[in-house]
């Protein structure tokens, strides 16, 4: 293969590559610029390239229009609670599931794993109908509740992880430890859990990310505005202001832009949850 | 083992750290599993008493028309994200399987649809596709094509949908292929090139049948994954129209939530759990058939 074949090849190489990544990257692209352009311009035929609001004006006009108005701050602190305590509560209890799974013997072990692994693949749809009947029993609707506590109770994922990452950890730290005196408890919290740290990033980072994009439990559970999560935000403004796409667009950028930020400095814990188990949830 | 050795656990401790997990199952999956199967059988609407209604709910499925719409619905949208996702995702995976200034980056850009929100997503390829003004067919205009009504045709609102979804979705499988090409054997594909295998039997031959264990995974994932679109659905088309893009976990909240019609919403949700148990079972029994685990 003679040189220029060689070069020709790259080029070619780079071409695909880079119009593939157009196709993923441009649709970002144009709903961030087009959060820049006024309500009169976004529908001019042909669309324009340069935003309005960059020659004069002021630029963020539809983001303070969105703060101000229609009290993104609020749904914006909801998503990161919500989507923080789900994180906080999934690598607590996940954890502490991977390590009693991986490191003792009891009765019933293998039939309950089995039933957090085979129960993992059901569709929420098919179980929501009676899990609306106890949240409405126990007077949960309308609150951050029902949108914390399901995902937190049971996280198979995170489970499964915590448990084959323990399951490597050599006997001798519990021989060693437990000769010291500790209980089990502090052979978890003091032992294991500091050994696990990529774990415990990647479940956190990838349990935030469900809870800020889930949609289905909060259209369900949160009806008052006080409660509402970012995403249950941007579908209630899209059915009410259909025509305000300048407005739609701008929320769609702050309801993405966080979990972009995430990703970028997180990237290696994200990627790596698809490569561990393939497994969302 | 004349003595029993001391524990270094208290009998009750592997429940206490189960206790979450055990109510979890209980109260949020198991529980809702019998109940749904349970409320399936009443006719209900949360408002007035249940009234048990035998298989009731059943036989008014099976002749309500939009039944067999929205199961085809379900259908087509999976035999179309399955085979999107797979080919796509295998595709951008053998393209980025090797070593190359800026594949990073790249890796990095195909996967970031996976971690956006469906409802913005849903939300920003509306706006793409919008009929009069949608920037697509702004161009279609340009090169004096037609322009098709992408989300108002009941003939193009699934396939389009389902076309989203697979946008969204591919580098999520694409990270999965990628783990396993590279864990496809150096010295084999070495071996092949010395013989002096073309690409293409290289590709046939040894990557494909030994990439094949990730395969069957990435299958049953993306199958199982198919039945979740209730976001998208939502956020781009809400079922329409004309039930076009109604599928069956749309129709669930449909019925469950808009509706009220509890009983019947429970019954096409275990439908939904039906299909899914049967799609797992079918590709678990097809696994022997093709998929090769030694090197």
């Amino acid at each position: 293969m003679g040189d220029a074949m060689k070069r020709a090849r790259t080029i070619l190489y780079y071409a695909v590559l880079t119009l593939l990544g157009a196709a993923t990257i441009f649709p970002f692209f144009w709903m961030a610029l087009n959060s820049f352009k006024s309500e009169a311009t976004i529908f001019s035929v042909p669309p324009r390239w340069v935003p309005d609001l960059f020659g004069g004006g002021d630029p963020f006009a539809n983001y303070r229009i969105i703060f101000r108005d229609f009290n993104w701050a609020r749904f914006t602190v909801n998503s990161a609670v919500v989507a923080g305590l789900s994180a906080l509560g999934q690598v607590a209890t996940c954890s502490l599931a991977g390590f009693a799974f991986a490191s003792m013997r009891f009765k019933g072990r293998n039939l309950l794993f089995a039933l957090l692994l085979g129960t993992m693949m059901i569709p929420v749809q098919s179980t929501i109908i009676p899990e609306f009947l106890i949240m409405m029993r126990i007077g949960w609707l309308d609150s951050y509740l029902p949108l914390i506590v399901p995902s937190v109770l049971v996280g198979s994922f995170g489970t499964f992880m915590f448990k084959e990452h323990f399951e490597n950890v050599p006997p001798s730290f519990i021989d060693a430890a437990s000769i010291d005196g500790a209980g089990a408890f502090s052979i978890y919290a003091r032992v294991y859990l500091p050994m696990a740290g990529s774990q415990i990033a990647t479940l956190a980072i990838i349990a935030f990310m469900n809870a800020w994009n889930d949609l289905l439990r909060p259209i369900l559970y949160v009806s008052s505005e006080k409660w509402q999560t970012v995403t249950q935000a941007l579908t209630q403004f899209q059915s009410q202001y259909s025509a305000r796409w300048n407005l739609i667009l701008t929320g769609s950028v702050l309801s993405v832009l966080p979990l972009l930020v995430l990703y970028v400095f997180l990237q290696r814990y994200i990627i790596q949850s698809s490569v561990s188990s393939g497994v969302k949830g | 083992m004349s003595s029993r050795k001391l524990s270094w656990y208290r009998p009750g401790d592997p429940w206490l750290m189960l206790l979450p997990t055990v109510a979890g199952l209980a109260l949020f999956r198991l529980g809702p599993m019998l109940g749904s199967l349970l409320l399936g059988f009443a006719d209900w609407n949360m408002l007035t008493p249940p009234a048990f209604i035998g298989l009731g709910n059943y036989t008014e499925l099976l002749a309500d028309p939009v039944f067999p719409a929205v199961l085809r619905s379900t259908l087509e949208f999976s035999l179309l994200y399955v085979a999107g996702v797979m080919a796509l995702g295998l595709a951008i995976a053998l393209l980025l399987d090797r070593k190359a200034r800026g594949i990073g980056f790249f890796r990095a850009a195909f996967y970031s649809p996976v971690i956006t929100s469906a409802v913005a997503v849903g939300i920003v390829w509306s706006w793409l596709l919008s009929p009069r003004y949608g920037l697509l067919n702004n161009l279609l205009a340009t090169l004096g094509l037609p322009e098709p009504y992408w989300l108002g045709d009941p003939r193009l609102a699934l396939p389009t949908v389902a076309i989203v979804q697979v946008w969204k979705m591919s580098g999520y499988y694409m990270i999965i292929f990628l783990a396993g090409l590279q864990g496809i054997p150096h010295s084999l594909i070495e071996a092949s090139k010395i013989d002096g295998a073309s690409p293409r039997q290289r590709f046939f031959t040894i990557i494909l049948p030994l990439l094949s264990p990730t395969t069957f995974f990435v299958l049953n994932v993306a199958l199982i994954d198919s039945f979740k679109n209730f976001e998208l659905i939502y956020a781009m088309t809400k079922g329409g129209p004309q039930n076009a893009t109604n599928t069956l976990v749309y129709d669930v909240y449909l019925n469950g939530f808009v509706h009220y019609r509890t009983g019947y919403a429970s019954a096409l949700s275990y439908v939904l759990l039906a299909c899914v148990a049967l799609v797992t079972g079918l590709s678990f029994l097809a696994k022997k058939r093709w998929v090769k685990y030694q090197y």
